[in-house]
C-alpha cells in the first residue's frame, strides 16, 4: 500500500511539473520574447542567531576566563533592526598585585579583609582571589532615518561582583555620492558603579592587617562619554576605506581598587618590612594606587578593504594619546582566502604597542626628602609594552548553509619599566610581568 | 489596472525618470484601454456584444486568448476568462448572501470556453457569454512595461503595479530589491523578500468574502460549478521569471483551494501561501 501512495504522489508532482513548463512556453509566446534572466529571489531571513564560545586562558595560571556571547537579531521591514545580545563569563585566577617581587616570602592581606596569602621568594605577587562572573546584555535598534540615513540607538549593562555598568548609545550615518561615502557620528554614555569587595581603598593607604577596614570607604563611581565621527568612501570596486576619530572622556573613580605599589628602600630598593598582625597581615608596606579622576583620549582609526576575487585583506591602524600620556599603536592586518565555495582560512596577525602612563610607577620610595608623587600605579597594563596577536580561523558553511568557525590565536605581551625609575637590587630582577594567553573561540551563525 | 502604479530607478536622473514613467504610463493606459471589459468600444466589448457572431482580433489580442486557451487546459478547465458572469450572482461584501443553486445554475449556461470557437484569430461565442481578461492583463503589463523600461533605461528599474512587480535587473546600490509581502495587517510588511532579477505577484484579496454558518466563501470562484472554491488561501504570492508566469501560478493554485500548498509545492518555484 505504501509504495502504491509514493507513485500515486510522484505521477502526481510530475504532473504539476509540467504546468510550469506550459506556462513557461506560454508565456513566452504571450510576449514575443523569454524573460532576460531567471527569477532570482529569496526570502530574507527575520532571525539571526550568532553564538560564540571563548576560551581565553593565561599561562602560569592567572586569569582564564571562558565566555558564552549569544547576539540575536531580528529584521523587520523597511531595514530596521533589532538586535539583542547576551554574554556571559566565567573569570578565574590570579592577576599581578602590583607589588613588586623580594628575595624573601612576602604576605599580603587579601582585598576582602578577611585573610592573607604568602607569596614565596623570588616569586611575582599575584593576587590569586580573582573569580567572578560577568553578565552582559546590549539592545540595539537600527532603522532608516529618511532615504540615505540611517540611525541607531542602543543600551547596554553588565554585571560582575564588584561591577556595575549601565550605559546608553546613539549614531547615525549618512550616505552621499550615490552611497558611495558614507559619513557617521554618535555618541555613548556609561555610568558605572564600582562596589569592591571589601569596600574601596582610600588611595596611597597601606594595605593593612586582616579584619582592619579603617581605610576603606563606600561604593564608588566615573563615567564615560565616547563620541565618534567616522567616513567611508568606496574608492573603487574592490577598495573601501574608512576613518574615524574617537574622543573618550572618563571621570570618577578610575582606580584599580586591588592594586598596590610596593614602598621601597631609597637605596637598596627592596620593599620596606613590617610585622603582620596576629590573625595575618602584609609583611611590606604596600599602598593602594592613586591614579587621577579623569582621563580624556584621542583616537584616530583607519582601516582598508581589500577585495580580490573573494580574497579580503583587511588592514587597520589606530593611534591613540590620551593626558595620562600613554601613546598606543595598533596594526592589525587579516587576510580571508576562500578555499573551494564554502570555506575559508583566515590569518591574523595584530601588533600593539604603547609608552607608558606618567604616573607609571614600579614603586614608591621612601625618602623624607622626596614628597610622594600625586599620582601612581604599577597597573602592568598602564606600564611600557609591546603585545603580538597571531592566530589562524577557519570558517566553513554547513549543509543547511549555517557558519561554523573555529579561531585559534596566541598573545603575547612583553614590556619594560623605565630604566630611571630602577633602585639598587631592582635592576638585578624581572619586573615587569610579561604574558602570554591561547584564545580559541568556535562560533556557529544561523538565520531563519 | 484598478491599483497604484510605480516606476522605481536605481540611479539615473528626473530626466530619465520623466521619460520612463510616461513611457510606462502610456503602454500601461493603452493595454487598460484596449482590454478593460469595463471600456466601450475596446477589442473585449467588440466580443462581449457579438451576440453569437464571429469577432476578428488583431495579433496582441489574439495571442492573449491563446494563452488563456492554454491556461484554461492545463488547469483543468478551473482557470476560465468566460467565468465573469458570475459575478451576477456572487458579491463578495462580507455579508452572508450566498446565492441560491438555482441562481447559479442559471448563469453557468452562459460559462465555459469550451463552448467557444477560437481559431483563425476568430472567436466566437454563444450570446450572453462573456470574456474578461483581467485576470491576465495587469501582469502582462507589468511584463509589457518591464520590457520597455529595459531597452529605454540604463539604470535598473522596478514596475509595479499594484504589487505585481517585475525588475529590469538586480539593483547597484545595493544587493537586492526588497519587496515586503504584506501580512493579515497590511500597514506592515509580514515577509521580506530579496529579489535580484524577475518578478513576484500576489492572488487573493483576504477582504472579500461572504460567511454563514461559519463557513467562509472566498472571492476565488470555480468556473465549473458556479461555486467559491473550498478552502481557499487568504493570499498567495509566487516569484517567476515573469510576472505573467509569476501570477498564473499563484491564481492556478488559488483554484486548487485546500491542495494550494501540495501543487505549489511542486511546482519547484519560490512562494508564500497565507491562510
Amino acid at each position: 500500500m505504501a509504495a502504491g501512495v509514493t507513485d500515486m504522489t510522484s505521477i502526481t508532482s510530475r504532473k504539476e511539473r509540467s504546468v510550469s513548463a506550459t506556462l513557461a512556453a506560454a508565456t513566452c509566446a504571450l510576449l514575443g520574447t523569454t524573460a532576460a534572466a531567471p527569477v532570482d529571489a529569496q526570502e530574507e531571513p527575520k532571525w539571526d542567531f550568532n553564538t560564540s564560545l571563548l576560551y581565553y586562558g593565561e599561562d602560569e595560571s592567572r586569569v582564564q576566563d571562558m565566555s558564552l556571547k549569544s547576539i540575536i537579531r531580528r529584521l523587520f521591514a523597511d531595514d530596521r533592526t533589532l538586535t539583542l545580545g547576551l554574554t556571559v563569563d566565567g573569570l578565574t585566577g590570579a592577576t599581578p598585585s602590583g607589588a613588586i617581587r623580594q628575595d624573601v616570602p612576602q604576605s599580603f592581606t587579601r582585598p576582602s579583609g578577611s585573610g592573607s596569602y604568602v607569596v614565596p621568594a623570588g616569586e611575582l605577587p599575584l593576587d590569586d582571589t580573582f573569580k567572578d562572573t560577568r553578565v552582559a546584555i546590549t539592545a540595539g535598534w537600527q532603522q532608516p532615518a529618511g532615504e540615505k540615513g540611517l540611525l541607531s540607538v542602543g543600551f547596554s549593562a553588565s554585571k560582575e561582583y564588584d561591577y556595575l555598568h549601565t550605559g546608553v548609545n546613539a549614531s547615525y550615518a549618512h550616505d552621499f555620492n550615490n552611497r558611495n561615502t558614507t559619513i557617521s557620528a554618535g555618541f555613548a554614555f556609561a555610568s558605572d558603579s564600582i562596589e569592591p569587595v571589601g569596600g574601596a581603598p582610600i588611595p596611597f593607604t597601606n594595605m593593612l592587617d586582616v579584619g582592619d577596614t579603617s581605610n576603606r570607604v563606600g561604593d564608588q563611581d566615573k563615567d564615560v562619554l565616547d563620541v565618534v565621527f567616522g567616513v567611508s568612501q568606496v574608492i573603487s570596486k574592490n577598495l573601501l576605506v574608512q576613518a574615524n576619530y574617537s574622543f573618550s572622556q572618563s571621570d570618577g573613580y578610575l582606580n584599580n581598587p586591588y592594586k598596590v605599589l610596593s614602598m621601597v628602600d631609597s637605596v637598596s630598593g627592596d620593599t620596606l618590612t613590617r610585622t603582620p598582625g596576629i590573625e595575618g597581615g602584609p609583611s611590606g608596606i604596600f599602598l593602594f594606587e592613586s591614579r587621577p579622576d579623569e582621563r580624556t583620549q584621542h583616537s584616530v582609526y583607519t582601516q582598508a578593504k581589500y577585495f580580490m576575487n573573494g580574497k579580503v585583506l583587511d588592514a587597520s591602524y589606530r593611534y591613540m594619546t590620551d593626558d595620562w600620556e600613554i601613546d598606543s599603536h595598533t596594526l592589525d592586518v587579516r587576510y580571508r582566502w576562500p578555499i573551494g565555495d564554502s570555506s575559508y582560512i583566515e590569518p591574523h596577525v595584530r601588533y600593539y604597542t604603547q609608552t607608558e602612563a606618567e604616573f607609571y610607577r614600579l614603586s614608591l620610595v621612601d625618602d623624607s626628602l622626596v614628597p610622594l608623587p600625586q599620582f601612581a600605579s604599577s597597573d602592568y597594563r598602564l606600564g611600557n609594552f609591546d603585545a603580538i596577536t597571531a592566530g589562524l580561523k577557519y570558517g566553513w558553511k554547513t549543509r543547511n548553509d549555517n557558519d561554523m568557525s573555529i579561531r585559534v590565536e596566541w598573545y603575547t605581551q612583553s614590556g619594560t619599566v623605565p630604566a630611571g625609575q630602577l633602585i639598587g637590587n631592582q635592576a638585578s630582577r624581572d619586573n615587569y610581568p610579561d604574558l602570554n594567553a591561547l584564545i580559541v573561540q568556535f562560533s556557529y551563525r544561523f538565520s531563519r | 489596472m484598478g491599483s497604484p502604479c510605480e516606476v522605481l530607478t536605481d540611479g539615473g536622473d528626473k530626466q530619465l525618470a520623466g521619460r520612463l514613467s510616461s513611457l510606462v504610463a502610456s503602454e500601461a493606459w493603452r493595454i487598460e484601454d484596449k482590454f478593460s471589459r469595463y471600456l466601450d468600444g475596446n477589442v473585449i466589448q467588440r466580443i462581449n456584444t457579438a451576440h453569437g457572431e464571429p469577432v476578428e482580433v488583431d495579433a496582441e489580442t489574439g495571442n492573449l486568448l491563446d494563452f488563456a486557451a492554454t491556461l484554461f487546459d492545463i488547469s483543468g478547465g478551473s482557470f476560465d476568462i468566460t467565468s465573469g458572469v458570475l459575478r451576477a450572482v456572487w458579491t463578495f461584501d462580507g455579508s452572508d448572501n450566498i446565492p441560491a443553486q438555482d441562481d447559479i445554475d442559471k448563469v453557468l449556461g452562459r460559462v465555459g470556453w469550451q463552448r467557444v470557437t477560437w481559431a483563425d484569430s476568430q472567436l466566437t461565442m454563444q450570446p450572453g457569454m462573456e470574456v474578461d481578461l483581467g485576470g491576465i492583463g495587469k501582469e502582462y503589463a507589468v511584463d509589457r512595461c518591464t520590457a520597455l523600461a529595459r531597452s529605454a533605461a540604463n539604470v535598473p528599474v522596478m514596475i509595479n503595479f499594484g504589487g505585481d512587480l517585475a525588475v529590469t535587473s538586480p539593483p547597484v546600490s545595493r544587493q537586492s530589491w526588497k519587496v515586503g509581502i504584506e501580512g493579515p495587517n497590511v500597514d506592515s510588511a509580514e515577509k521580506l523578500v530579496d529579489l535580484r532579477q524577475g518578478a513576484l505577484a500576489t492572488s487573493g484579496d483576504a477582504r472579500r468574502f461572504l460567511l454563514r454558518n461559519g463557513v467562509r466563501y472566498s472571492h476565488i470562484l470555480d468556473p465549473r460549478t458556479g461555486w467559491s472554491v473550498p478552502d481557499a488561501p487568504a493570499s498567495i504570492t509566487v516569484a517567476a521569471d515573469t510576472c505573467t508566469q509569476a501570477g498564473m501560478m499563484s491564481t492556478l493554485a488559488m483554484l486548487r483551494g485546500a491542495a494550494a500548498e501540495e501543487f505549489l509545492a511542486a511546482q519547484e518555484l519560490l512562494h508564500w501561501c497565507r491562510r
